[in-house]
């Protein structure tokens, strides 16, 4: 893509595209491999076009075995690649666990630095698109709990183009999580701006009434609710966690240090998660700023349920302004 | 096959619309998301597009008509096999929006676009879960800015009472608290003597004035409060000829190891109290209303009424039983000079078992003490003038002093009462006797 040109809108899964585009036009040891990647283009079209464009040596299609795909990669990376893996639904991502805890993380440690492993493995999480079982989990806590893997979470399109390209450049092994209820969101991607960081959070919107940090597919329901906020003469500082492990957490704490109160919002339940681990830290570095205890707004500790019930599940608007209202009754 | 298209909710929750016009008829080829039809809803008049491609073999509908929403509106002939409600959408529809006014996905029903409204708010406010209990034993209830507000001020939380539900304490509590120190001591009153003015805090009019009620004020009022109406008062009096004892300090003070040191009658009063308070456990023990239990205190911590500038506090002297006449002495001088300059430490002022008010230093001859919450018992000890007295059937003027005992009748029987109250008037008016107690 030329530099120049005036920002585009494009869409969250657009921007994954050309974002994996971009990587394999700079590198060519970047492949990307998974179940209809290549014909099809992959069942939410991130990478549509890329076999066409790339060939079946570089963008195949692997069989209905998550085990085989992460295996098959580290392989790769081993002889110098670096492999993209699309695990079609999050709920998928289960077969090949034991490959990515067991050798993906552990490789560059286990031969004592000698073998990095830039494996990037793409997982579409979340609900909200009425799918059946396995299709909208929220499994990133999973992964944030193993050393040795990073794992990031994109909310935009903008950060979606980006954050790939970051994560296949990125030599240790990166989970990298899109919000598939949002992949046909738009934004203007201007391409002469400089891109943050991969490991950084990011304030999207100030305020002083309460600190709210989420990631993932909940940051557009939070900037809504702060938009709906402001009604109540609220105003609600939002922050974008971006990278869930490492965690960036200092300009969580400095927010924190002037509202005095924080709201962690995720779709995951809430129990031993990214949430509670944000919960902690906070309650830790920003002690004696704190008016209220952190509240949490995330999915429920049931397994996720079935479609026509998953909008009384998915943290919303309201339960957002609901927690708002709490942290402020103390 | 024919394919059934079944008027969408194409808003939020609308559950009819009227069929303005068909831009097609039966026979005529379409394809997916040509516009086929007008409705009109609740909300407003929208085009509808084709989900399928074929022929239209029927429209079920006829203009004007008003039908529910997932009423068969019109059959395309697609030519391809049946397909279920949730089946694949054609290839190219994929990201795009669908009829429904929802994203058309491979999997599942796809995302909502429309944007989420809130929904009406509840008139009551929010409010926190109870605190945890607040009690002894227990971390003090307080935010964490709170916490370190009294960290910076000084404050010992466990020494304060919170205001809020739950008594949890709040940021004015620790203000309070931290003005009270700097004034001098968190009294708890045990006489109401004459007060100095308040620094601040005033407004007037007319032939009066008003003054914020705040620090030691505020304490001592709240304590006198909860004590009298707490522990059933009763007060005896006795009148002693303390003129042997007047003698005895004349001679101790003649002594080299008074030299140097304030022997006031206070400190024979004090010691009088401990030694007393051995032979009368009851007045040196605390009612504990939450246990139901009466503790009985082997120790004396003996606290001092004090008029400073700033107001009444109540110092203690730790373990004076354990003194002799002479480190009695040197506490109490010590701890008036203390309480003067404003310098009692909060601590100093907790953890009292019987207490002594000297109201003699007023000119005064007796009173009614209230007792230190808690407590069981509190002399006041009176002013000492040159009274006549009978001694063998003579008139003859004597050093003569009033003493004043409150006791918690919970506590305190009168007998137990009386009979402390004498040996206390034993040993002032015979110190002597001190040698068999």
């Amino acid at each position: 893509m030329a530099g120049t040109d005036a920002p585009q809108m494009i869409t969250l899964a657009k921007g994954l595209n050309q974002g994996l585009r971009a990587a394999m036009e700079a590198d060519r040891k970047v492949l990307v491999m998974g179940e209809d990647v290549g014909r099809l283009g992959g069942v939410f079209r991130i990478t549509d076009g890329l076999q066409k464009d790339f060939g079946e040596q570089r963008v195949f299609d692997t069989p209905l075995g998550e085990s085989g795909i992460i295996g098959t990669a580290v392989g790769l990376a081993v002889r110098g690649y670096r492999p993209v893996c699309e695990i079609q639904f999050d709920g998928f991502v289960f077969p090949g666990f034991d490959q990515i805890v067991s050798q993906l993380a552990k490789l560059h440690y286990r031969s004592q630095g000698k073998l990095p492993m830039p494996v990037v493995v793409r997982i579409p999480h979340g609900g909200g698109i009425g799918a059946v079982e396995h299709h909208s989990e929220s499994p990133e806590s999973y992964f944030a709990h193993t050393p040795g893997l990073k794992v990031v979470a994109c909310a935009n399109p903008v950060d979606a183009y980006w954050m790939i390209q970051q994560a296949i450049a990125c030599d240790d092994p990166v989970i990298f999580f899109e919000p598939k209820r949002r992949y046909w969101d738009k934004a203007p991607l201007d391409l002469a701006t400089t891109p943050l960081p991969l490991f950084c959070s990011r304030v999207l919107r100030s305020g002083t009434t309460a600190t709210v940090a989420t990631y993932g597919p909940t940051v557009r329901t939070v900037l809504d609710a702060a938009t709906v906020a402001e009604q109540d003469g609220h105003t609600l500082e939002v922050i974008d966690l971006r990278t869930l492990s490492p965690l960036d957490l200092a300009p969580v704490f400095d927010s924190v240090r002037r509202t005095g109160r924080l709201i962690c919002v995720s779709e995951a339940p809430s129990e031993v998660s990214v949430t509670s681990e944000v919960a902690a830290r906070v309650s830790q570095e920003c002690f004696y700023s704190l008016a209220a205890p952190v509240l949490r707004v995330t999915g429920f500790n049931t397994p996720y349920p079935p479609a026509k019930c998953e909008e009384d599940y998915l943290p919303d608007l309201d339960r957002v302004l609901d927690a708002v209202d709490r942290v402020l009754a103390y | 096959m024919a394919s059934i298209f079944a008027l969408p909710d194409v808003g939020e929750g609308l559950t009819e619309a009227e069929i303005l016009s068909w831009h097609v008829t039966p026979g005529d080829t379409v394809t997916v998301n040509q516009i086929i039809v007008d409705i009109e809803t609740a909300k407003a008049a929208v085009e509808l597009p084709s989900p399928y491609a074929g022929v239209v073999s029927e429209l079920f509908v006829e203009p004007g008509a008003t039908v529910a929403v997932g009423t068969p509106i019109i059959a395309i002939e697609t030519g391809a096999e049946p397909a279920g409600a949730t089946g694949p959408a054609p290839a190219g529809a994929i990201g795009e929006e669908g009829p429904s006014g929802r994203i058309t996905t491979l999997v599942g029903y796809g995302p909502r676009t429309a944007t989420v409204a809130r929904r009406p708010r509840t008139a009551a406010p929010a409010s926190p879960p109870a605190a945890a209990a607040a009690g002894p034993g227990l971390a003090p209830l307080a935010k964490p800015p709170v916490r370190k507000l009294a960290k910076e001020l000084g404050v010992d939380l466990r020494t304060v009472s919170g205001s809020a539900a739950g008594g949890v304490i709040t940021r004015e509590d620790v203000e309070r608290a931290a003005h009270v120190v700097d004034n001098g001591g968190a009294g708890s009153a045990a006489w109401s003597g004459p007060e100095s003015g308040l620094d601040s805090g005033r407004g007037s009019s007319a032939g009066q004035h008003r003054e914020t009620v705040r620090g030691v004020r505020k304490a001592t009022a709240a304590a006198v409060v909860a004590s009298a109406f707490t522990a059933p008062h009763v007060t005896m009096f006795l009148t002693v000829d303390v003129t042997p004892m007047m003698e005895l300090r004349a001679r101790l003070v003649a002594q080299a190891q008074f030299r140097d040191i304030k022997l006031s009658p206070l400190a024979f009063a004090a010691r009088a109290v401990c030694l007393a308070s051995r032979r009368t456990p009851e007045v040196n023990a605390s009612w504990d209303e939450a246990t139901g239990e009466i503790v009985y205190f082997d120790y004396v911590h003996l606290g001092i009424a004090a008029a400073t500038p700033r107001g009444l506090v109540v110092p203690k002297i730790r373990n004076a039983d354990r003194m002799a006449l002479r480190d009695l002495a040197v506490a109490l001088d010590e701890l008036a000079v203390s309480a003067r300059e404003g310098r009692t430490a909060p601590a100093d002022m907790l953890g009292g078992t019987i207490t002594i008010t000297n109201i003699g230093v007023f000119g005064i001859d007796t009173g009614t003490p209230i007792l230190n919450p808690g407590e069981s018992a509190i002399l006041a000890l009176g002013t000492i003038r040159d009274m006549p007295w009978v001694v063998d059937g003579a008139v003859v003027a004597r050093k003569v002093c009033q003493l004043a005992l409150s006791v918690d009748h919970r506590v305190v029987d009168g007998q137990q009462g009386s009979q402390f109250l004498a040996h206390i008037g034993t040993l002032l008016s015979d110190p002597a006797q001190a040698i068999t107690f």
